[in-house]
C-alpha cells in the first residue's frame, strides 16, 4: 500500500467537509425542535462546523496550492477541461461562502431559540446555505476528480495502442 | 418575533457583505491580471490572500456593526433575507462568471 502525503491531505480535506456538512444538517434538525435542553447540543453542533469548516479549508488549501498544479495540469490536457475552468475556478471561491457560514453559525446559536422565533429562522437559514454550499462543493470536488481520471485513462489508452 | 442581539445581527450583515465582496474580488482578479499579481505577492498565493481578506473583512465589520449596532436597527426578517440573498447572488455569480469567461 503505497498512501502520499497528498493523498492524506486531500482526504481528510473532504472528510471535514463531510462532516462539516453533516453537523450542519444536526444542527438544522435539533433547530427545528429547539428547547432548553437541546441548547448546549446546538451550540456544540455549530462549533463542530466551524471546526471541520476550518480543517477543511487548512487542509484542502495547503493541497490545492502545492499538489494541485500537478492535477490542473492533467486536466487541462484531457478531454475535461471544463473540470478546472469551471468546477475547480467555482469551488474554490464558493468555498469561502460555505466558510463564512460555518464561522457566522456558532455566533447566532448563542440567542436564546427556543424563545426567539427571529432568531431560529436565522440559524435554520444559515444551516441551510452550509449545507447546500457544502453539498455543491462536495460535488464540484468529484467532478475535478473524474477531469483528473479521464485525462489519466485517456493517456494510459494511448500508452497500450 | 423577537429582535436579535447586536453581536448576531453584526454579524450577519458582515456575511453578507463578504460572500458578495468575495464574488466581486474573484471576479476582478481573474479579470484583471495586475490585480492577480499583486495578491499572490501577499500570501505566496492570491487563493491564500483571498481568503486571509474575507476573513478580516467578515470579523472587522462584524466587530464594527456591533459596536456601533448599526445591524440592530434592521428588521431581522429583512436580515435574513438579505443573507439568503446574497449567498444566493453570490454562489451564482461565481458559477456563471466562470461558466462565461
Amino acid at each position: 500500500m503505497n498512501i502520499s502525503t497528498s493523498d492524506v491531505i486531500l482526504l481528510a480535506h473532504a472528510a471535514f467537509g463531510v462532516t462539516g456538512c453533516l453537523a450542519a444538517v444536526c444542527v438544522f434538525v435539533e433547530v427545528l425542535n429547539a428547547q432548553p435542553a437541546n441548547a448546549v447540543r446546538i451550540r456544540t453542533g455549530a462549533v463542530v462546523v466551524a471546526v471541520c469548516m476550518a480543517g477543511a479549508w487548512i487542509c484542502g488549501g495547503y493541497w490545492y496550492v502545492h499538489f494541485y498544479p500537478a492535477e490542473k495540469a492533467l486536466i487541462l490536457a484531457g478531454p475535461w477541461p471544463f473540470a478546472h475552468n469551471l468546477f475547480m475556478e467555482t469551488k474554490e471561491h464558493l468555498f469561502f461562502i460555505t466558510a463564512i457560514l460555518a464561522f457566522l453559525l456558532p455566533i447566532t446559536t448563542r440567542e436564546r431559540l427556543y424563545s426567539n422565533l427571529a432568531a431560529r429562522k436565522l440559524v435554520l437559514s444559515v444551516a441551510g446555505l452550509i449545507v447546500i454550499t457544502g453539498l455543491a462543493v462536495e460535488g464540484a470536488g468529484a467532478v475535478i476528480n473524474h477531469g483528473v481520471k479521464v485525462a489519466l485513462l485517456r493517456g494510459a489508452s494511448r500508452g497500450s495502442q | 418575533m423577537m429582535k436579535l442581539t447586536a453581536a448576531t445581527s453584526g454579524f450577519v450583515l458582515a456575511a453578507a457583505i463578504t460572500v458578495l465582496f468575495n464574488t466581486a474580488l474573484s471576479c476582478a482578479k481573474d479579470a484583471y491580471t495586475p490585480l492577480k499579481v499583486v495578491m499572490k505577492s501577499v500570501a505566496g498565493h492570491d487563493w491564500t490572500t483571498q481568503g486571509l481578506i474575507d476573513l478580516a473583512l467578515f470579523v472587522g465589520l462584524g466587530l464594527i456593526f456591533m459596536s456601533t449596532r448599526a445591524a440592530e436597527r434592521i428588521d431581522s426578517s429583512h436580515l435574513i433575507a438579505s443573507l439568503i440573498g446574497a449567498v444566493v447572488i453570490a454562489g451564482l455569480g461565481l458559477c456563471i462568471w466562470f461558466a462565461l469567461v
